[in-house]
């Protein structure tokens, strides 16, 4: 478990050297900007307005963040050859891969805590009310990022960062459609394709279950069994990505 | 004249030089000659997406995209009132806000006040006010506006009172509401129940709708005026 929480340490100081902090303050400065000129043109719903953009933009550029930065951050070891340093020592690759998956996950879930902390405080100092609700969609984005930075491992465990990071991008907008996908396989599709679309479904991370952005805007809490079913559904998710990339990751030859 | 007679500092700031240059150009060009080309009258807004469509787009942040299409809706309308008063897209535009995200109201009740108040099409105001009824079934704010528009534009008291009363039922609702709804169908028809819903137009609605309401109080004053 140390071990794993090494490399995880190691790869958070990573991903700080890309300026995370520089992304906060873009995100802040943007988001007050947004208030200001988009609340007086927005007939009287500029809360809505800005705790929208607020938690909507939060959550894609963490999700942005995790795949830029995650899409090549095994292949830097790789290319670097600092790999082989680490493998010398009394680690294995399964628990390589899980320290940077356990780093890379924190990165991303830290700044995606900073932007919505930042759009709550925005919030609370405009109209002197505290969106207690923001917490719900945070819950529910930090447990979607579980799944995207598996994601991101999990492909950058056999490919190269170009092809990791379109590989997420193709399978996250396949979540985001695997209920419509579902609908459409299964009504009036010969049973052929039915079998595939609904084996493809199951196969697709179900990314609608963590969006409860629609419901934090209008004001409603998500409710606790949501948020333990979102945790429980991410954590077997990318617990399945993790193992089926550590096996895929331990055949793998460095040289 | 060979590249190496340039100073070596010129050589670095010339492609910035040029780039500055080129975008100045771009600039006074489009502002040159775009009013003249523009776009065909009725042009504005035929790009926008049917809400369907928008919200397989929208993937994950549909309540972000509706806030984005209820901005270009009121600039949209903004600009027509400033000109020529038309608002012939604003019913699609509200529909497609409202598809993005059936839970926002204000699209719901701005875009029926636009459709039968400034287009009389009353009837489509009522329509978009059903449909935020049926994903919306415990507002009291849209049952209201209901009997508003079946009260001021249709005439129809009777429609009018039962939509009150409903809202008076509906939990949340302000006080001025019971009151509404107790005098509706006492006071059928009579003029001093338009002017108290203008009036409460006047203080809740937003500035569009203020300025609407100004306007129908001071007809309904001149016509007092003249009997």
């Amino acid at each position: 478990m140390n071990r794993v929480v090494a490399i995880a340490r190691n790869t958070l100081r990573e991903v700080a050297r890309e300026r995370v902090a520089l992304i906060l303050a873009l995100f802040g400065a943007g988001l007050v900007g947004v208030s200001l000129v988009v609340s007086p043109l927005a007939l009287g719903e500029g809360r809505k307005v800005v705790t929208d953009f607020g938690l909507a933009g939060a959550s894609a550029l963490a999700t942005l963040l995790a795949i830029v930065l995650g899409s090549s951050l095994l292949h830097k070891e790789l290319d670097r050859r600092t790999i082989l340093a680490v493998m010398a020592k009394p680690i294995r690759r399964s628990e390589f891969l899980l320290g940077k998956y356990a780093g890379l996950w924190t990165s991303a879930a830290a700044l995606l805590a900073g932007m919505v902390a930042i759009t709550v405080a925005l919030l609370a100092a405009t109209s002197r009310d505290v969106p207690w609700e923001a917490s719900g969609a945070l819950l529910l984005s930090m447990a979607e990022l579980l799944i995207v930075t598996a994601v991101v491992i999990f492909f950058s465990s056999f490919t190269t960062p170009l092809l990791t990071a379109f590989f997420c991008a193709s399978t996250l907008l396949a979540g985001h459609f695997a209920e419509d996908l579902h609908y459409f396989g299964t009504h009036g599709a010969s049973p052929l394709l039915a079998a595939a679309t609904e084996a493809v479904y199951w196969l697709l991370p179900h990314l609608e279950v963590f969006n409860a952005r629609g419901l934090v805007v209008h004001g409603e809490a998500v409710g606790p069994e949501r948020l333990a079913f979102a945790g429980a559904y991410a954590a077997l998710y990318a617990g399945a990505l993790l193992a089926a990339g550590a096996a895929i990751f331990e055949r793998r030859d460095f040289r | 004249m060979s590249l190496s007679a340039i100073p070596a500092r010129w050589r670095v700031l010339a492609p910035f030089l040029a780039a500055a240059v080129l975008l100045a150009a771009a600039g006074a060009f489009q502002a040159a000659l775009w009013p003249r080309i523009g776009r065909a009258p009725g042009e504005e807004l035929l790009y926008f997406p049917s809400g369907l469509f928008a919200r397989q787009a929208s993937i994950g942040y549909e309540t972000a995209a509706a806030d984005v299409a209820w901005l270009r809706g009121i600039q949209y309308y903004g600009e027509h009132r400033l000109t020529d008063q038309k608002y012939v897209r604003i019913g699609h535009v509200m529909s497609v806000v409202t598809d993005l995200d059936p839970r926002f109201l204000a699209p719901y009740v701005f875009g029926a006040f636009v459709l039968a108040q400034e287009l009389h099409r009353p009837d489509d105001g009522l329509a978009l006010l059903e449909k935020g009824r049926r994903a919306n079934p415990d507002s009291w704010l849209l049952a209201f506006e209901t009997g508003f528009l079946h009260y001021v534009c249709r005439h129809d008291y009777e429609s009018a009172s039962r939509y009150f009363v409903r809202a008076a039922r509906l939990p949340g609702h302000p006080e001025y509401v019971d009151r509404f709804a107790a005098f509706a169908s006492q006071r059928a028809g009579n003029r001093g129940m338009a002017v108290l819903l203008w009036k409460r137009v006047l203080a809740t609605g937003n500035q569009y709708m203020q300025e609407v309401a100004r306007r129908e109080l001071a007809r309904l004053d001149a016509e007092e005026r003249a009997r």
